[in-house]
């Protein structure tokens, strides 16, 4: 058959983590699954990851700011290192992970580097959302895809570990805990604490244990302190109740434990020292990245496996967040939708789902549905581009599509009246006869309807503009950004 | 195995089905089919028997039912059955049967009046005379007869764009289910392209190739034809849609463009039709259907 070809999608994840920022640059492989008679199917069949930059330490500036020149600085010269320019760049993620996400201007140095990076490259954070892709960059979600259980990740960077559980390939829940290799620097040489994060100074008074800058420190109290973050997350894992530290350190909601963890995989910086490199010639060589980042990783080695936990190797530890940003954000479409190139990309677009389940037969209920949403979601005066999620993956009749088309025409009028573009996802494949249903009552609009793409109500939509022949958008589903509570 | 041993068994298999009434004593096959009152049979049943779902898992005690369930999912083949020893259980047996009854309704079974008149559809044929000739000789599904050739020349619309034909070929349950989702989804789609469509209609005792006949009759460009796939155990609903651009009797299969497996548990037929709007753009767009159509969109 005819419209489609094979795809090559260049793809960047950028993390800028409490400890180091990274990039990789990823080759996705877009092809055509279908057999040849059947309507194509366009699928994301190859990840190689093409470039690994190399591990920096996040620059910071001293007044609680990311340090925004040396940031931008240190990729300019990592392109370069690379050989690709921004405009080569198809899609990725940036992702401001750990202690980094709570500087006062993450949310504008993600945005700016996103921007930096290439026209579809969406900008991240979230303690949530970081436990999901460190995740998949893991190898955790492939491996409860693989073997048809339950896997926690707990990726354990400088500032924060990030718990992110996976059933049968898909996340299920996850959380984020204030615990982390670089929350206490201490000089190899002289054992003297460098600095000591907010935390940190928690986790010291919880323990009864004073300790101030430019102090030296007994190794033993160092341990100790690895024992407590590693206590910590044990205590998160494992579903007893928390103790008052534990909460105090929880940035996110705890995990739900309404499933059994059959398997436990670390990944972050910490996790070179979990599975490895524990024989060091003398104490001071724990300390040689200036940090405790090692030592917390000689007790978690110790700790989950003595608590019952079935500890398994990721294929990826340190890099697991940027891969996952880079490699496993970006999704594509079904390949049988509608879609106005024009307007597009289009980047961080709310989702709303008027109907709970499959929607209605009757495109009444349906229009008066769309605009219970958009009245949710706007003020009369202000609205604003909005996706209208429809779930449900059962047959429908033509009758039934037109009907939906007759309701989201109605219901989508005021939208399509500002200059909005009709924004629809569709659970089923339907997107095309949808599309072509919508144009047929509304022949000036424009139309993005695709399908095959599970959304929630309060997700966020980027939507690509076509490849492949103009069969499939590249699309980056992002739930639960910038959740995560501030300590 | 000798022929002398071949003869014997063909001579016995004959004689036991001139015992049975299949064949008279002349060797010719009866008119009257015989009630199948094998000796030592038990007495058929009456009551209705209620087959078990083909999604049902049939394993009894699953190690791990979660993973079935998924690889269930996967695939609508027989799989995760169950047995009993060695045998497949009762349940899977009926299913079979049922399905492969469902596949010989298909094959055999008109098209109701009542669903024509839904559809808007009249009705021409090929100058095949029964199901029988139509089966033995596929040559013929290939060609219109004069009366119908006469009704198309006075009912159609000369010369549009597209014409749409649906044809029974092997399967008329998967003409009922799945035209009246697919048709309005394709002419909807290439009324929002702006191409013309012609008047639709049904062949009977049609084959993919009738649409040489048609096409340079009624004088369209691209000729749509909705055919009845040879049904399966799966599905006895699975429809293709074979496109052509000016097609001839000099036509080779090449020049045809297929989509196929259109039904609900395959490619859904409202979606189906939207596609299949796009794809004949590209047909009239490129003046070409088939690999020649593939090769100049790649």
């Amino acid at each position: 058959m005819a419209d489609f070809h094979t795809s090559i999608i260049r793809s960047i994840g950028i993390d800028i983590g409490t400890t180091t920022t990274q990039f990789v640059l990823s080759r996705l492989t877009v092809k055509n699954m279908a057999p040849g008679t059947l309507v194509p199917r366009m699928e994301i069949t190859d990840k190689d990851v093409i470039y690994r930059s190399k591990i920096h330490f996040t620059p910071i500036a001293t007044n609680n700011r990311i340090d925004a020149a040396g940031l931008l600085a240190l990729l300019h010269d990592e392109f370069e290192e690379a050989g690709v320019r921004p405009g080569e760049i198809d899609t990725g993620a940036v992702i401001i992970t750990g202690e980094t996400a709570k500087k006062e201007n993450a949310r504008a140095i993600s945005a700016q580097v996103a921007s930096l990076a290439g026209d579809f490259v969406v900008a991240t954070a979230g303690g949530k959302l970081e436990s999901i892709i460190a995740g998949k960059g893991s190898g955790a979600a492939d491996y409860s895809r693989n073997y048809l259980c339950t896997v926690a990740n707990i990726d354990i960077g400088g500032g924060t570990a990030n718990i992110g559980i996976f059933h049968h390939g898909s996340a299920i829940d996850s959380c984020c805990i204030n615990v982390g290799g670089r929350l206490l620097q201490v000089d190899p040489e002289s054992v003297r604490i460098i600095a000591i994060s907010q935390p940190m100074a928690a986790i010291l008074a919880g323990m009864d244990l004073a300790l101030s800058v430019n102090q030296r420190v007994e190794f033993a109290d160092l341990d100790r302190i690895c024992q407590v973050m590693a206590t910590i997350i044990g205590e998160c894992l494992g579903g007893n109740s928390l103790s008052e530290l534990a909460q105090q350190l929880l940035m996110t909601e705890p995990l739900r434990h309404d499933y059994q963890i059959e398997a436990v995989m670390i990944s972050g910086g910490v996790a070179d020292y979990v599975y490895g490199d524990q024989g060091w010639p003398d104490p001071n060589h724990g300390l040689r990245h200036g940090d405790i980042g090692p030592l917390l990783g000689r007790e978690i080695a110790r700790l989950l496996p003595a608590e019952g936990h079935n500890l398994i190797r990721p294929t990826e530890t340190i890099r697991a967040t940027v891969i996952g940003a880079g490699a496993r954000t970006v999704d594509v479409s079904g390949s049988t939708i509608m879609v106005d190139d024009a307007r597009l990309p289009l980047k961080n677009i709310p989702v709303a789902l008027p109907f709970v389940e499959a929607f209605p037969a009757d495109s009444e209920a349906i229009r008066e549905a769309v605009t219970r949403s958009i009245g949710s979601f706007f003020a009369e005066h202000e609205l604003a581009p909005l996706a209208i999620g429809v779930p449900g993956s059962g047959y429908r009749s033509f009758a039934d599509v037109q009907a939906l088309a007759t309701g989201l025409s109605q219901g989508l009028a005021p939208l399509h009246n500002a200059g909005f573009p009709l924004i629809v996802i569709v659970e089923a494949d339907l997107a095309k006869v949808l599309g072509q249903s919508l144009r047929a009552r509304n022949p000036a609009a424009a139309i993005i309807c695709i399908d095959q793409l599970q959304v929630k109500e309060g997700d966020y939509i980027d939507i690509g503009r076509s490849i492949a022949g103009g069969t499939v958008v590249p699309v980056v589903i992002k739930s639960l950004i910038f959740e995560t509570r501030q300590v | 195995m000798n022929t002398q041993t071949e003869k014997d068994i063909a001579a016995n298999v004959i004689k036991e089905l001139i015992a049975l009434g299949f064949l008279d004593s002349t060797g010719k096959t009866t008119n009257v089919p015989p009630t199948l009152a094998l000796p030592g049979s038990p007495a058929v049943d009456s009551e209705p028997v209620e087959l078990l779902s083909a999604e049902l898992i049939g394993v009894d005690n699953p190690h791990n039912l979660d993973a079935l369930k998924i690889m269930r999912k996967a695939t609508p083949a027989r799989i995760l059955m169950g047995r009993c020893g060695c045998r497949q259980k009762t349940a899977s047996l009926l299913r079979f049967l049922a399905d492969h009854a469902a596949a010989v309704d298909a094959v055999f079974k008109d098209l109701p009046e009542t669903f024509l008149e839904q559809q808007k559809l009249f009705q021409v044929k090929t100058v095949v005379r029964d199901k029988d000739e139509y089966l033995m000789k596929p040559e013929l599904g290939k060609r219109l007869d004069e009366a119908s050739r006469a009704i198309l020349l006075e009912k159609c619309k000369k010369n549009p764009q597209v014409q749409i034909i649906v044809v029974d070929g092997l399967s008329t349950t998967s003409i009922e289910a799945n035209i009246g989702d697919v048709m309005p989804a394709l002419v909807q789609g290439l009324m929002t392209m702006g191409v013309s469509v012609g008047t639709p209609f049904y062949v009977k005792y049609g084959r993919v190739g009738i649409m040489d006949d048609i096409a340079p009759l009624l004088g369209c460009e691209v000729i749509v034809e909705f055919i009845g796939e040879r049904p399966g155990l799966i599905t006895a609903e699975s429809m293709s849609a074979y496109l052509a651009y000016k097609p001839t009797h000099a036509t080779i299969e090449a020049e045809r463009t297929v989509i196929s497996n259109i039904h609900r548990g395959g490619t859904g037929p409202v979606e189906a039709g939207a596609h299949l709007a796009t794809v004949v753009k590209q047909m009239l767009d490129h003046k070409a259907g088939g690999v020649k159509l593939a090769e100049q969109v790649k």
